[in-house]
């Protein structure tokens, strides 16, 4: 096991290798829980409030929404751009982590990357729903077509968001996937029926564990992370210049890219704390989830928090020094301004809820920190909220502005969208295993290993 | 012809890299071994040669980029320009997170169904697993027995060297 002097262990209980396997593997072996049959019952039917209402949508029209011509984006983009950053804490915990070998990351980065998939998911139905017409949602591709050789227009960053997404979701699938291939390969040799035998050894894709195997994986895991890395960078930073490339005061600004990718990692993070808090307790996996763990998570929730604060301070300071007006008048009227409760939310969940994170008892706290994780939520979709309607409801003209409110069909598209992530949350708690097998087994140090004791006191730490 | 393998099995990374080291000065022709985890310095010590997974991994970034470049250029300069509020159709600065995105595409397919390729795998295989508990929690060193191998005193050195359990395995070909 990890062992140093400042640190506790990363794997509690003298756990074995068969320990590791079995305990993991419990949830999808046994028959399901009582409590798994009530969660994924009560995610299927948020799920299908939010199939009603995309469906309305799409059969009414854009008109459903709260929409008007001052204010064309609201709800729509704001949910897209807050379940786009709940998916970058997965590639993050397991990409940029992996490069910067922290081993806590072992524990979380399934359950962090199926979060990551699940929420694109989520961010790619608004893309759709908000085209108004989704049926030619194929149109921001390039494709030869009939409508008078018109490719599409590449200096656009809403086609750049096409490409970066798409990549983003497929790349994080095959890292993901390629991550699962010995753990299903355990569960394939474990089955005791036919089916689950057959559905896994499919899936396995004949894995054998053979050195030579093992030797090509750990390389190309490296690829991955090395090329995921500033995948993960690039995606937050092209979803800000769709925003950052117009002229909207408010919008118009170069902290965009750095400021949305720190948000991004500050929502991600608080949404892996919202389901592994429960997690570790539902799944019994406390002793490899630790409170270790958590405060690490926590730490990092109030560095990107901070920085996201200090990115909000930034904007006042660059609209005052630069003089112009509409910049200026576009950042009071964020904080005093009709919307100023959704800016004052923002601040106080992004930067000063964070800061409690400083004393130990707040990081360590499994209740505290599944509340803060929510407020976090809470904070990062206002500032969406925030960004985007604030800047278009009073525009150039004072004669067009307006107020935007959103109807009940926008607000169950949003809430339905939270059945979505859960019902396929549920369904990956219930089939994959939550936490990477062989990673933790590669940091597991057997109690009676006398052998590499002997080496780590030499300070060889073997493997790890 | 049948291909016989002798199987050491073993409980502990340690051991096993131990074992394989001194199996392989001792002159026998190491199959493979079989672990649950990448145990480091295993490859090495078995001396397989560096993946050259890599290069394809670069290979395919340098395909996908020349094929983003390729695809805007044709479309937006050779094909059919567009005048989109007078800004140049050849602007190679907002080329960029295209060409990005799709040499980080066309790399991590590419190497992925590389490293598919090179380990014979494919959804629906069906393997004939060396042990069962590989993927659980042990460690099978196979060593192939040839007509002049003292299968005796093989059997004596993976013991001697810490398995709990030698098996013989017959493999047809």
């Amino acid at each position: 096991m990890y062992e140093s002097p400042i640190r506790e262990k990363l794997i509690l209980g003298g756990k074995t290798y068969h320990d590791i396997s079995s305990d993991i593997c419990r949830p999808l072996e046994n028959k399901a829980s009582k409590g798994w049959w009530i969660g994924f019952t009560l995610s299927a039917i948020v799920l299908a409030v939010w199939i009603y209402a995309t469906t309305y949508t799409m059969l009414v029209g854009i008109g459903a929404w709260g929409l008007n011509k001052t204010v064309g984006w609201a709800f729509d983009i704001t949910n897209f751009v807050f379940w786009v950053g709940i998916g970058h804490a997965g590639t993050l915990i397991s990409a940029v982590l992996l490069l910067f070998r922290q081993k806590w990351r072992m524990s979380i980065n399934r359950s962090a990357e199926a979060m990551t998939i699940f929420a694109v998911i989520c961010a790619a139905s608004f893309i759709v729903s908000h085209m108004g017409r989704p049926w030619v949602a194929y149109w921001p591709i390039p494709l030869p077509n009939a409508f008078g050789s018109l490719w599409v227009n590449f200096n656009s960053p809403l086609v750049w968001d096409v490409f970066a997404i798409s990549t983003y979701f497929s790349v994080s699938l095959v890292f993901w996937y390629v991550g699962l291939i010995p753990d299903i390969a355990t569960i394939r040799d474990r089955a005791t029926t036919k089916l689950r035998k057959f559905m896994y050894n499919y899936f396995s894709m004949g894995w054998n564990g053979s050195t030579r195997a093992w030797h090509r994986y750990e390389m190309i895991s490296l690829i991955l992370a090395g090329i995921s890395t500033p995948l993960v960078l690039s995606v937050h930073s092209i979803v800000s210049m769709d925003f950052a490339t117009s002229l909207v005061p408010g919008w118009h600004t170069t902290i965009f890219p750095p400021y949305f990718v720190a948000g991004a990692i500050f929502s991600g993070f608080g949404m892996v704390l919202t389901l592994l808090v429960v997690g570790r307790v539902v799944l019994k996996q406390e002793e490899y989830i630790t409170l270790e763990h958590l405060d690490a998570m926590a730490r990092i929730v109030m560095l990107t928090g901070t920085m996201v604060g200090l990115a909000y301070i930034t904007e006042f300071f660059v609209a005052a020094y630069s003089g112009v007006e509409y910049e200026q008048y576009a950042f009071i009227n964020r904080a005093t301004g009709p919307y100023w409760w959704a800016y004052w939310t923002m601040m106080s969940c992004n930067l000063l809820a964070p800061q409690v994170f400083w004393i130990k008892w707040a990081r360590s706290t499994p209740w505290f920190l599944f509340v803060m994780s929510i407020i976090v939520n809470i904070g990062m979709w206002f500032e969406r909220f925030v960004i985007i309607v604030t800047s278009l409801h009073r525009d150039f003209l004072p004669s067009s502005w307006t107020m935007y409110a959103p109807t009940i069909t926008e607000v169950s598209i949003l809430i339905g969208s939270f059945g979505l992530f859960f019902t396929l949350y549920f369904l990956f708690v219930r089939y994959l295993p939550t936490i990477n097998m062989t990673e933790l087994k590669s940091i597991l140090v057997l109690k009676d290993n006398k052998h590499s004791h002997d080496k780590s006191e030499k300070g060889e730490a073997h493997h790890g | 012809m049948d291909n016989k393998m002798l199987l050491g099995v073993y409980d502990n990374p340690d051991t096993v890299l131990e074992a394989t080291e001194n199996l392989i000065k001792s002159g026998y022709d190491i199959k493979d071994v079989y672990t649950p985890f990448a145990v480091h310095g295993l490859d090495r010590v078995m001396g397989i040669k560096r993946t050259r997974l890599s290069t394809a991994a670069f290979v395919f970034a340098m395909i996908g980029i020349a094929s983003a470049l390729t695809l805007m250029i044709y479309t937006s300069v050779v094909d059919w320009q567009m005048n989109i509020g007078g800004k140049p159709s050849f602007h190679i600065p907002t080329y960029i997170p295209i060409t990005f995105e799709l040499g980080i595409l066309f790399t991590a397919f590419g190497m992925v169904s590389c490293f598919f390729i090179v380990n014979r795998m494919f959804w629906g295989r069906v393997t004939d697993v060396i042990d069962i508990r590989v993927t659980d929690d042990t460690f099978v060193i196979a060593v192939n027995v040839h007509e002049k191998t003292d299968v005796k005193a093989l059997e004596n050195s993976l013991i001697s060297n810490g398995a709990i359990e030698v098996r013989e395995r017959i493999n047809e070909i």
